[in-house]
């Protein structure tokens, strides 16, 4: 639509397939809070409504760590650690914002306020605008 | 015309930084504003991208155009329009759900997403899978 799926996995830096199980997390995701907010299952918690998400990071991460592997044993030793980085950023600090969200619904803390936990992805998007300068 | 990759990045960017710093006030009821107004960056981002996919489409009827294989090309950007106008009722639904201007349950409000999200899965699985092994 606005980016082609080329420019997305350039700028992103995800596979296709990583982008793919993501937004299948997100559809997941989306089905069991609706489950959830409309009662339907009266003893569905909030982490496991949030376990799709949870699911989608492991996954990333095992699939990133076996293309670092690949590429170290190619001899791409840099592009493999460039990699293993800019992946483990944006899925550590998504990781955290999930983990913040999902705190924030379970116990309605009041010092937990929606500023910080949406402080990961302001980082985020500071970084993906950084990387999207690079990538031109 | 077509925008540089550079020049939509920065639009998404700046369109989500303004959306999500609005939704932050709301959310810590800094800002008692209605639904429909912590969501103006999103009306604003869908109509730019709706009127370029219209516009794009239109210049199709312009006098002189090849039509030369462009019966796919019109069909993907049928889709993405059809995406968009998906993901511009789930906003109004989800808007008008949060403003409590009806009760309806949260599935019907989540139904354009999933049309939205199943058909990109499957143009994506489409991509990653069917035409890597080709």
């Amino acid at each position: 639509m606005l980016f082609s799926l080329r420019e997305l996995v350039q700028w992103l830096g995800f596979a296709q397939f990583e982008i793919f199980i993501h937004i299948l997390a997100l559809l997941v995701f989306t089905v069991l809070l609706a489950i959830k907010v409309d009662g339907l299952v009266s003893d569905l918690g909030w982490w496991n409504v949030f376990i799709p998400f949870f699911v989608a990071d492991g996954l990333s991460t095992y699939f990133t760590a076996i293309v670092t592997v690949r590429l170290f044993q190619d001899g791409e030793k840099r592009q493999a650690v460039l990699r293993l980085f800019w992946i483990l950023t944006i899925l550590s600090l998504k990781f955290v914002f999930e983990m913040l969200l999902c705190q924030k619904l379970v116990e309605q803390t009041k010092g937990l306020w929606f500023g910080l936990i949406m402080a990961p992805v302001f980082i985020l998007l500071q970084l993906l605008m950084i990387r999207a300068c690079r990538v031109n | 015309m077509r925008m540089s990759l550079a020049q939509r990045v920065l639009l998404t960017w700046l369109f989500s930084l303004l959306f999500l710093i609005m939704l932050v006030l709301k959310l810590d009821e800094k800002a008692p504003w209605n639904w429909f107004i912590i969501f103006i960056p999103i009306w604003i981002f869908d109509t730019i991208l709706i009127v370029m996919l219209i516009v794009k489409m239109a210049g199709r009827c312009k006098s002189g155009y090849d039509p030369r294989n462009g019966a796919q090309n019109m069909k993907k950007k049928s889709w993405y329009l059809t995406a968009m106008l998906l993901k511009l009722a789930f906003c109004l639904a989800l808007c008008a759900r949060l403003e409590k201007f009806t009760n309806m349950l949260l599935c019907l409000v989540f139904i354009p997403l999933w049309i939205l999200l199943i058909g990109g899965l499957i143009e994506l699985g489409y991509n990653v899978f069917y035409v890597r092994r080709d």
